[in-house]
């Protein structure tokens, strides 16, 4: 006898499933929030330092926001995840910066997490470039079909 | 503990959870007897097929899921049909290069409607975004993970609980000596095409849970090493039981990636452990032996 063979069990598992599909309702979330993303990479590691721009859709700024900031390689979902930071303000109006350590050079998927003022997850392909002695790089939105490291450090903004 | 590592954690208990059923799925196949690389497929057609479900035609997720599952069922079956008669490692080629065969359709294939913030449907190569089903609807992190459990723990028990039937004994059987199987009565091409079709589902089902935490797919993410992962987790874990699958995902999440413990070194010693067992335990930490001896000393102590 297993002990899924007890029927206050079964019951129980039953309804906890249901409870948790119909349970958190709220409607439809009525704004979304513009972001925009800039990154340099640096060191070994790399570190990847990120300033994160939020925008109403009227342009105005979101301040006070709580912003998580975590990498994932989309070559392996699910694996070389990196422990997510909490962003912290700038003292710009709607600015925050992040700071990420990856485990390898090449592209990375950078998932920006809003929780408040409203609920928003923004994904960005970024190649992350080797960045030699002391310089900082900016990592580029990154191509399709990107996959292997590219070893010319970039020029530029990117990421927007 | 902060609120960052609590969200850590929780996203790491929902990816393993999801990882879990992509494995399920692929132990499934191991224990007819089919190794195969093509499961990552049906886990991106159920994450495109749910998703579009959801994000196009605002399907509640259940639907999305469900439909998904459909789907990854119906494709597995159509491609077990022709490959029913090849052998193991034609049936793995063919698995492989059917995965890849849909990555690349994925990877061309561009299906948008228009909505208040934009076009929204897969993109080819760009992905399909904006699949935001849980952030319209404001399902916490917590609350998908508490779903993702359920689904999975829905999964284990309908798997455990067939393992004891007839059908069961006829999955293994199948798989360790098709056939003596058929000698005993079974049809072993039906219990083949009924484990593919189930396998595929259950592929789906991770993939569309996959597509809603994220929001975000991408042909990329179904690569081969998805489905390589997968059988490995199944293989490392152990055919013995169905809980074998979850004893391999936590050990590569949840042990080796998630602490760091390897480092860079992580997949090295994957590989490698994973081959040191194939060559001393081919069936797994949790193979049909240890799950026997395990359930045997539970009752007697039970008893005593």
């Amino acid at each position: 006898m297993t002990v899924f063979s007890y029927p206050r069990v079964r019951l129980l598992m039953l309804s906890s499933f249901v409870a948790i599909l119909l349970g958190p309702r709220v409607g439809y979330a009525s704004e979304r929030a513009q972001v925009g993303l800039q990154c340099v990479s640096y060191g070994t590691g790399p570190m990847l330092e990120c300033l994160i721009d939020l925008k109403r859709k009227d342009g105005t700024p979101i301040d006070q926001a709580q912003i998580t900031l975590s990498a994932l390689m989309p070559s392996m979902p699910m694996a070389h995840t990196i422990k997510p930071v909490r962003v912290v303000p700038t003292g710009k109006p709607g600015e925050y910066q992040g700071s990420l350590t990856l485990e390898m050079l090449g592209v990375w998927s950078i998932d920006i997490d809003i929780a408040a003022p409203m609920r928003e997850k923004v994904s960005r392909n970024l190649m992350v470039n080797e960045c030699k002695g002391d310089l900082r790089c900016a990592a580029t939105l990154a191509k399709p079909g990107d996959k292997s490291p590219d070893h010319r450090p970039a020029k530029g903004h990117g990421g927007h | 503990m902060n609120d960052a590592m609590v969200q850590h954690l929780i996203g790491l208990s929902s990816d393993m959870a999801i990882m879990s059923l992509l494995a399920l799925s692929a132990y499934l196949l191991l224990l007819v007897g089919r190794v195969s690389f093509g499961q990552q497929a049906f886990f991106g057609l159920g994450a495109y097929a749910s998703g579009i479900l959801s994000a196009m035609f605002h399907a509640p997720l259940l639907l999305a899921l469900g439909f998904g599952m459909m789907f990854g069922a119906l494709c597995s079956w159509l491609l077990a049909m022709p490959t029913m008669t090849l052998s193991g490692l034609h049936y793995a080629v063919a698995t492989l290069a059917f995965g890849e065969m849909a990555r690349i359709v994925l990877s061309g294939w561009q299906w948008q409607v228009s909505s208040p913030d934009g076009p929204v449907g897969p993109a080819g190569i760009e992905g399909f975004r904006d699949i935001r089903w849980l952030l319209e609807h404001d399902i916490t992190p917590a609350h998908f993970l508490g779903l993702t459990l359920a689904i999975l723990a829905l999964v284990l028990v309908v798997l455990m609980r067939t393992e004891r039937t007839r059908l069961g004994v006829a999955l293994r059987m199948t798989g360790q000596d098709d056939t003596l199987a058929a000698t005993q009565g079974i049809d072993v091409s039906q219990v083949r095409l009924f484990a593919a079709a189930v396998a595929g589902a259950l592929a789906a089902l991770g993939g569309g849970l996959y597509a809603h935490r994220t929001t975000y797919i991408e042909p990329a993410l179904f690569d081969p090493m998805l489905g390589v992962h997968a059988v490995g987790y199944a293989l490392l874990g152990g055919l013995g039981t169905a809980l074998g699958p979850l004893v391999g995902v936590m050990f590569d999440l949840g042990l080796l990636d998630a602490t760091h413990l390897f480092s860079g070194w992580r997949m090295v010693v994957f590989g490698g452990l994973l081959a040191l067992f194939l060559r001393w335990r081919p069936r797994g930490l949790l193979d049909e032996q240890l799950v026997h001896w395990l359930s045997q000393t539970l009752k007697w102590k039970v008893r005593a």
